[in-house]
C-alpha cells in the first residue's frame, strides 16, 4: 500500500485546485460518469439490495470514481490522487480485523458479508450532545449492556456555564474531561479494558483529540479513534495530523463519513457510490483500521429514509463482498427518544444493516439533535435485534421492511420530539421509568407477534 | 419581417436558455445568449430568457426532485451567460433588481461548507445576490465584508455544537459596533435550533434549506423591501 509519507507529501504535491473547482468540475462529473458507466439505478422495488451484481458494480464505480476524483486538502489547495492499481492494491493489503479493548474485554470486529450467519459487531453508545452531570453515569449504563463489545461516549460540550468553542482551551478542558469519564464510567461498569471506538467526540481539532489521548485520561491505543473528513472527500492538515499522531502511536484509526442524499453525492445511486469511495479514502489517506459510515436524507435529516436505506444497503454489500473490512453503520430515526416511532424506525435500520453485512450501533433517535436525547434501552434495543437476526437474509429483511416502512415513512416530517433520557431512564438504578418500561414491553411484544422476532433482554 | 423574425428567433433562444439553465449546460446556455444578444435588452434577457430556468430548478429542488449537483451546474451555466450578458448591462445603464444581499459564510473554526452551499444555490435561484465569504470567517469579518456591500442578510453557518457560539459572538460583534439593527440575521447548520436563535438574538433560522430562503424572503418583505 502507498505508504502514509506518500500521501503526506502528496497533499503538498497534488494538483491544485479551488474548492468549487473540485465539486463542481471534479467530482460532480465524474460520480455522473461512473454512475453511467457502471449502470447504477435504483428501482425503488426493495428496501435492501438483493442484486450481488449491482453491489460489485458499485464497487467498481467507486474505484474508478476515486481515482479520477482523490481526497481535497483545504489547506493546501491540493488533491491527494491515487491510481487505480494503488486502490486495488491498498484494498487487498488492509487489515481483515481490528481490535478493541484489553483484558476480558478485548473483542474482534469483523467484516461480515451479506447474508452472514455471524454476530454483527455490537456497538453501542452516543457520541452526541450530553450534560455533564448525565455524562458518567451514561457511560456506566452504556458499559453495563453485557451484549456490547464496544462503546461511545457522549459528547461534552459544556464546562460549567461555559460553553465549549471549537479549537479553544475549553475544548481541549472538555476533551479531556469526556476522556477521564470514558474511562471511569467503563471502570464502574466492571469493564474497565472495554474498547471506547469514538475517539474524541468531543474534539473537533487535532489539538483536542491529541490533548486528551495522554494515557494519564484513560486514553489507550486499543481504543478506536475516529478521523473524519468534510463533504465531500475534502479533508485538512488538522485531521491529517491526527492520522500522523495515531500511525506513530500504532492506535486504532476509524475512517468516519456522514455523506448527504441530495448534497454533492445527489441522489441513491450516487450515495451508494460516495459512501463507497470513502473506504477507500479511508484505507489510503486516513490509515483505517475500521470503518464508521453514517449516511443522512438532506431533507428529512434521518437515515430511515426508504432512499438512505437502499443506497446505504448496496453501498454496505458493494464493501463487504469486494473489502471486507471492519466496518459498522450508525444512522439516525427521526424520531425522538421512548415513542414508538423510534422503534420502528431502529428496527428498520437494524434489519437492513444485518442483513446487508454491516456491524450495528444503536440508530440515534430525534435526528440526534437533542442533548441528552439517547437512551440506554436504544442501546439494549440493538444488542437484542442484533441477537436475534444474526442470519437474517435480505430477502426476508426485505419482506419485514415491506411491513415496518408504512408505519413511519409518513410522518418523518413531523416526526414526535420524545424525551430526554431524564426523563424516561432512571440512571440511578439503571433501569427505564414505568411509562418507558410499559412502551417498551409493548414494543418486543409487537415485534414478536408481527414479525416473529424474539428479543430476549438481557440481564 | 426582421420584427418577426427577431422575436421567433428570441422566442426559440429563450426556450434553449430555459433548457440550457436547467441541464446545467453552459455552452449551450452561451450560445443561446448570444444568438440574440445584440437585439435583445439585457435585462429581458435575465428576466425572461435565463430566470425561467433557474427558477424551475430552484421549485424542483425544494420539492425534492432533484439534488444539489443539478443545481449547483444550473446555477453555474447561469453565471457564466450573466457574463457575456453584464457588458451590455453595463453599457446600457441597468441592474438586475435582487432579492436582497446576502452576506454568508461558515463561521470561525468551522470547515464545513456543504450547508451553507446548499443554501447559497437555492437563493441564487430565488434571485438573491449572494456574496460567499467561504469557511471560517471571523467575525470582523462578516461585519465589515456586510458593510462593504451594504448588505441585508447576514448568514452564519455552524456544523458544530463547538462552533454555534461563534454565532452569538458575530452577533455580539454587530451589538458592539451598533450595527445589530440594520441587518437581518439568520443562523443555521446541523445543531441549531429556534431556540438557540432566539438565545443569541438572531432574527431567524430554518432546519431546511427551503425555509432558510423563505424566512430570508419573509424578513427582507417585513423590514421594507432591499437595502
Amino acid at each position: 500500500m502507498v505508504n502514509f509519507i506518500d500521501v503526506i507529501d502528496r497533499a503538498a504535491t497534488g494538483p491544485m485546485m479551488s474548492q468549487k473547482d473540485f465539486d463542481v468540475k471534479v467530482f460532480i462529473p465524474a460520480l455522473r460518469r461512473a454512475l453511467k458507466k457502471f449502470d447504477i439505478t435504483y428501482d425503488r422495488k426493495e428496501y435492501v439490495n438483493t442484486d450481488d451484481d449491482l453491489a460489485n458494480r458499485i464497487f467498481e464505480a467507486a474505484v474508478e470514481f476515486y481515482s479520477e476524483v482523490g481526497t481535497y486538502i483545504t489547506d493546501t489547495e491540493r488533491v491527494i490522487q491515487f491510481t487505480k492499481s494503488e486502490i486495488l492494491e491498498a484494498v487487498e493489503d488492509v487489515p481483515k480485523e481490528a481490535f478493541f479493548g484489553e483484558g476480558p474485554d478485548r473483542c474482534i470486529m469483523k467484516g461480515r458479508k451479506p447474508d452472514d450467519n455471524e454476530l454483527p459487531h455490537c456497538h453501542v453508545g452516543s457520541g452526541t450532545n450530553t450534560s455533564e452531570e448525565n455524562a458518567l453515569r451514561l457511560v456506566e449504563s452504556y458499559a453495563r449492556i453485557s451484549k456490547a463489545k464496544t462503546i461511545s461516549i457522549p459528547i461534552i460540550n459544556t464546562l460549567g456555564h461555559i460553553r465549549t468553542a471549537a479549537g479553544a482551551p475549553s475544548e481541549v478542558f472538555a476533551a479531556i474531561r469526556a476522556m477521564q469519564y470514558g474511562r471511569e464510567g467503563c471502570r464502574r461498569a466492571g469493564r474497565p479494558g472495554l474498547g471506547i471506538i469514538d475517539h474524541v467526540s468531543s474534539a473537533s481539532t487535532g489539538v483536542s483529540t491529541i490533548a486528551s489521548s495522554a494515557p494519564q485520561f484513560g486514553a489507550r491505543p486499543s481504543d478506536g479513534w475516529l478521523v473524519a473528513p468534510f463533504a465531500e472527500l475534502k479533508t485538512d492538515y488538522s485531521s491529517l495530523n491526527q492520522t500522523a499522531y495515531l500511525t506513530a502511536w500504532g492506535a486504532n484509526i476509524g475512517q468516519e463519513a456522514g455523506p448527504l442524499l441530495g448534497g454533492y453525492a445527489g441522489g441513491p445511486e450516487g450515495l451508494a457510490v460516495v459512501n463507497t469511495a470513502y473506504s477507500l479514502h479511508g484505507i489510503l489517506v486516513i490509515r483505517a483500521t475500521y470503518h464508521l459510515i453514517y449516511p443522512i436524507h438532506m431533507t428529512h435529516v434521518c437515515s430511515s429514509h426508504p432512499d438512505v436505506l437502499w443506497a446505504t444497503s448496496a453501498s454496505t454489500q458493494a464493501i463487504a463482498r469486494n473489502m471486507n473490512v471492519p466496518y459498522y453503520t450508525l444512522l439516525y430515526a427521526a424520531a425522538g427518544a421512548a415513542t414508538k416511532m423510534y422503534f420502528d424506525e431502529a428496527l428498520a435500520c437494524l434489519l437492513m444493516l444485518i442483513a446487508s453485512g454491516s456491524g450495528i450501533e444503536d440508530v440515534h433517535p430525534g435526528k440526534a439533535r437533542q442533548t441528552d436525547g439517547c437512551t440506554p434501552v436504544d442501546m439494549e434495543f440493538t444488542c437484542q435485534v442484533g441477537h436475534a437476526c444474526k442470519g437474517i437474509t435480505r430477502k426476508d429483511a426485505n419482506k419485514l421492511l415491506e411491513k415496518i416502512i408504512p408505519k413511519y415513512v409518513d410522518q418523518l416530517t413531523d416526526a414526535p420530539l420524545g424525551e430526554k433520557v431524564n426523563e424516561c431512564y432512571d440512571l440511578d438504578y439503571f433501569k427505564p421509568k414505568p411509562h418507558f418500561e410499559k412502551l417498551y414491553t409493548e414494543v418486543i411484544k409487537e415485534i414478536k407477534g408481527e414479525y416473529n422476532i424474539d428479543l430476549v433482554r438481557f440481564e | 419581417m426582421r420584427e418577426g423574425g427577431c422575436f421567433m428567433g428570441k422566442k426559440e433562444a429563450f426556450s434553449k436558455m430555459f433548457k440550457a439553465v436547467q441541464e446545467g449546460d453552459a455552452d449551450a446556455l452561451v450560445s443561446a445568449v448570444n444568438e440574440v444578444l445584440n437585439d435583445t435588452d439585457p435585462l429581458e434577457l435575465i428576466q425572461d430568457g435565463m430566470m425561467p430556468g433557474l427558477k424551475k430548478v430552484g421549485e424542483a429542488f425544494s420539492a425534492g426532485e432533484i439534488f444539489l449537483p443539478e443545481m449547483l451546474m444550473a446555477a453555474e451555466a447561469f453565471q457564466e451567460g450573466m457574463k457575456v450578458i453584464e457588458p451590455k448591462l453595463a453599457q446600457a445603464g441597468k441592474q438586475v433588481k435582487s432579492a436582497g444581499k446576502v452576506v454568508f459564510g461558515t463561521v470561525v473554526s468551522d470547515i464545513h461548507e456543504l450547508g451553507k452551499n446548499i443554501v447559497i444555490t437555492l437563493m441564487k435561484t430565488h434571485g438573491f445576490d449572494i456574496i460567499d465569504l467561504g469557511a471560517n470567517v471571523s467575525p470582523t469579518t462578516f461585519v465589515q465584508e456586510a458593510e462593504r456591500a451594504n448588505a441585508d442578510v447576514v448568514a452564519l453557518s455552524a456544523l458544530m455544537t463547538t462552533t454555534m457560539t461563534y454565532q452569538r459572538d458575530t452577533i455580539n460583534y454587530l451589538k458592539e459596533r451598533g450595527l445589530r439593527d440594520r441587518y437581518i440575521v439568520l443562523v443555521g447548520g446541523g445543531p441549531v435550533d429556534a431556540e438557540w436563535a432566539e438565545q443569541i438574538g438572531a432574527d431567524g433560522t430554518s432546519t431546511s434549506a427551503v425555509g432558510a430562503v423563505e424566512i430570508a424572503e419573509k424578513l427582507i418583505a417585513q423590514k421594507g423591501g432591499t437595502s
